[in-house]
């Protein structure tokens, strides 16, 4: 089992603690992500896992052995640096075979493993070149290369992406995800662009502090944050959220009650944030929507749809809608209806999602 | 009542601002392209404290290095410094015909390439070899206090490292042959001894300048992306593999770019150092062209023989140094113009 697992990791650098003691197993040929602001942690436990940073305390395990104090070399880890790390002055296929030449492959079979992969990555043509002749794009590529040249059990991605432009991204993205479906290698991903992290992973790994938030699929955290950090990190725009406090039979928010599906029994009073994501409002009124009277500031068109920036009260929100061709219908808008069921709440005080006994 | 900062005639003042700022927009689109001299001229009003700053530079090389070549023409003159450098009659290459029979000075000519060479493959290499060693030394401590131990030698006078060759090798009290007597064998007369003065000319060069020089190459070092190494290091490379393979190659330009300036300074064999250490008994391995000329220059007073002898140096020079920047562009991409 090639799977990687993290037991209450921890990183100090003298008393300065980043990473406070991560738990997470990652399965074998599961594509897990890494997700969370600068500073959060994610790329230091990566290098934990990399053996480029020593681990403080805890156990790391890839394949069932114990990796703490195994070098870099010796884990069966490739990894994809978010400057590609190439050598600028060997061409490409001098890039690829340079962890294969150290290892002492025979060249024979260097040649094949490489003519192999960059088959696979579209990269034959431009093997005689060197890394200043080649695009962002092929750039990333041929670090890729050089990573699964190595057939190792892991593959461990830093960023991989964040040196590119939109385009180039989307396309990549796409690239590593079909590379992934192909050689089924367990990996770890970094990023910070929760898109990225939405589109790749398996599992996402919310991290914020050097703590977990929370793991689980796309969906789970687009749909149930743990907390309000995940459900202001995950969605673009982030799930918006309004300070309340709960009724009998909803939410107030100012003067303005948001009707709540399921009981909230025992817990009137209680003050709560309310958490509702831009799409998920409509401007026509339906069954079990409430109206959210909102004064608006901005329409951003973005072609089928727009962003309507508002505020309501002290709280600013952002909401989609559709264009249907034009924008014109969007500037009389004051009212947008909020359903039910999908309105989450978290606590007022802690911050964490409440299930009230929906 | 209006605030008199924020109204320009009871117009609010940021209208009145994108106002000016169109206007002056269609007037440059309007406008006819300004002559070159007018660029000129702008550029110079805008940037003139660069210029301010540049100009003690360029006195420094009109004063010592062009104004000079005026005088190289005495190369070509019967020069008397009564007729001075205008007066003096033209007399061709008879300087250069004098000076290519004259044993003494093809002698120097032949120490100073031999020395050069020797400095070449000895000097040159040291600050390298040194700022890898730099680069390997992980205590900050020890490496602070090592880098500041060898890079002391090029802040003392070469009075003083003379002096200090001249009794470290001393036969009666000198270290080495203290050394040497307490081995069993004779004091070596050194500095006396023509088949010596080299290596140790070479020695005393690199002692006194391989720290200072190796600041280049640990600048350079230290411009390596650091994830080369961290990608080699998860690819299995150790420490001397990623010196060989990251670290080297990836100060190529660096070492290019030097070698091409040391190869420009390869008739300049560091004068004072010889002055001071050779004496008669060794010119048959220590005279070089630039003491041949001041003793010619100066001590005889030929200073036309002595213009030309340091002409052909210049010249020589010169086609080294253009041959090795052209030799360094068409191979490795990389010069210095």
């Amino acid at each position: 089992m090639s799977g990687v697992n993290l037991s209450g990791i921890v990183k100090a650098y003298g008393a300065l603690q980043v990473v406070h003691g991560i738990d997470l197993n990652v399965a074998e040929k599961e594509f897990v992500v890494l997700v969370g602001p600068s500073g959060c942690g994610k790329s230091t436990t990566l290098r934990m896992i990399a053996g480029l940073e020593e681990i403080t305390d805890g156990d790391l395990m890839i394949d069932g052995r114990r990796m703490n104090r195994v070098a870099p070399k010796d884990r069966d880890v490739a990894m994809v640096f978010q400057n590609y790390a190439l050598y600028p002055h060997l061409n490409v296929a001098e890039n690829m075979a340079f962890g294969l030449r150290i290892r002492k492959m025979p060249k024979d079979q260097i040649k094949t493993t490489i003519d192999d992969v960059a088959e696979i990555l579209g990269l034959t043509p431009y093997l005689d070149r060197r890394p200043a002749d080649l695009s962002g794009g092929q750039r990333q590529r041929v670090a890729m290369g050089r990573a699964i040249v190595r057939h190792p059990k892991v593959f461990l991605f830093d960023e991989p992406l964040s040196n590119l432009d939109a385009k180039l991204r989307t396309q990549m993205r796409a690239e590593i995800k079909r590379l992934h479906n192909r050689l089924g290698v367990t990996s770890v991903y970094v990023t910070h662009d929760q898109v990225e992290a939405m589109t790749l992973a398996d599992r996402i790994v919310v991290m914020n502090d050097g703590r977990i938030e929370q793991i689980g699929t796309p969906m789970e955290l687009f749909n149930n944050p743990a907390n309000t950090f995940v459900a202001g990190f995950l969605g673009s725009p982030p799930m918006n959220q309004m300070k309340g406090v709960l009724t009998e039979t909803g939410a107030k928010i100012g003067n303005t009650e948001l009707r709540l599906h399921g009981a909230i029994n025992g817990h009137q009073g209680r003050d709560v944030i309310v958490g509702v994501r831009p799409e998920h409002v409509t401007l026509a009124e339906s069954e079990g929507t409430t109206a959210l009277p909102i004064n608006l500031d901005l329409v951003e068109p973005l072609g089928s749809e727009a962003l309507l920036h508002a505020h309501h009260g002290e709280d600013n929100l952002v909401f989609k809608a559709d264009t249907n061709g034009d924008i014109n219908h969007l500037y009389g808008v004051g009212t947008v209806h909020v359903p039910a069921h999908l309105i989450k709440l978290f606590d007022a005080e802690t911050g964490r999602a409440l299930n009230l006994g929906a | 009542m209006s605030d008199r900062n924020s109204d320009v005639g009871g117009i609010p003042i940021e209208e009145v601002v994108v106002e000016a700022q169109e206007a002056l927009r269609d007037r440059s689109q309007t406008r006819v392209p300004d002559k070159n001299w007018v660029k000129v001229l702008d550029h110079f009003k805008r940037e003139w404290q660069i210029y301010a700053m540049l100009l003690p530079t360029l006195i420094w090389f009109v004063v010592f290095l062009y104004k000079p070549m005026y005088g190289l023409q005495i190369a070509f003159k019967d020069y008397s410094i009564f007729r001075g450098v205008a007066g003096s009659p033209w007399i061709g290459w008879e300087h250069f015909e004098t000076l290519f029979t004259n044993d003494q000075f093809l002698r120097a000519v032949r120490n100073t390439i031999y020395i050069s060479a020797l400095n070449l493959l000895f000097g040159f290499p040291a600050p390298i070899i040194l700022a890898l060693m730099f680069n390997e030394v992980m205590h900050a401590t020890y490496k602070r206090t090592a880098q500041t131990i060898v890079y002391l030698p090029h802040f003392i006078s070469s009075v003083i490292i003379a002096g200090i060759v001249i009794t470290a090798f001393s036969p009666s009290a000198g270290i080495v042959n203290t050394f040497i007597s307490w081995l069993g064998f004779e004091p070596i007369y050194f500095l006396t001894q023509p088949e010596w003065f080299r290596p140790i000319f070479v020695g005393t060069g690199i002692w006194q300048e391989a720290g200072f020089g190796s600041i280049v190459f640990l600048a350079a070092i230290a411009g390596v992306n650091p994830s080369l190494y961290e990608s080699a290091v998860v690819d299995g490379a150790n420490r001397w593999q990623m010196m060989w393979k990251i670290t080297i190659p990836s100060i190529l330009p660096t070492i290019l770019i030097m070698l091409i300036i040391r190869i420009g300074n390869v008739m300049e064999v560091s004068f004072e150092l010889v002055i001071l250490l050779y004496q008669p008994s060794t010119y048959e391995t220590a005279d070089v062209v630039n003491t041949w000329v001041y003793r010619q220059g100066l001590q005889s007073g030929q200073y036309d023989l002595a213009a030309a002898a340091g002409l052909f140096n210049a010249v020589v020079a010169f086609v080294l140094v253009m041959t090795a920047n052209t030799l360094s562009r068409r191979f490795s991409r990389t010069s210095l113009w």
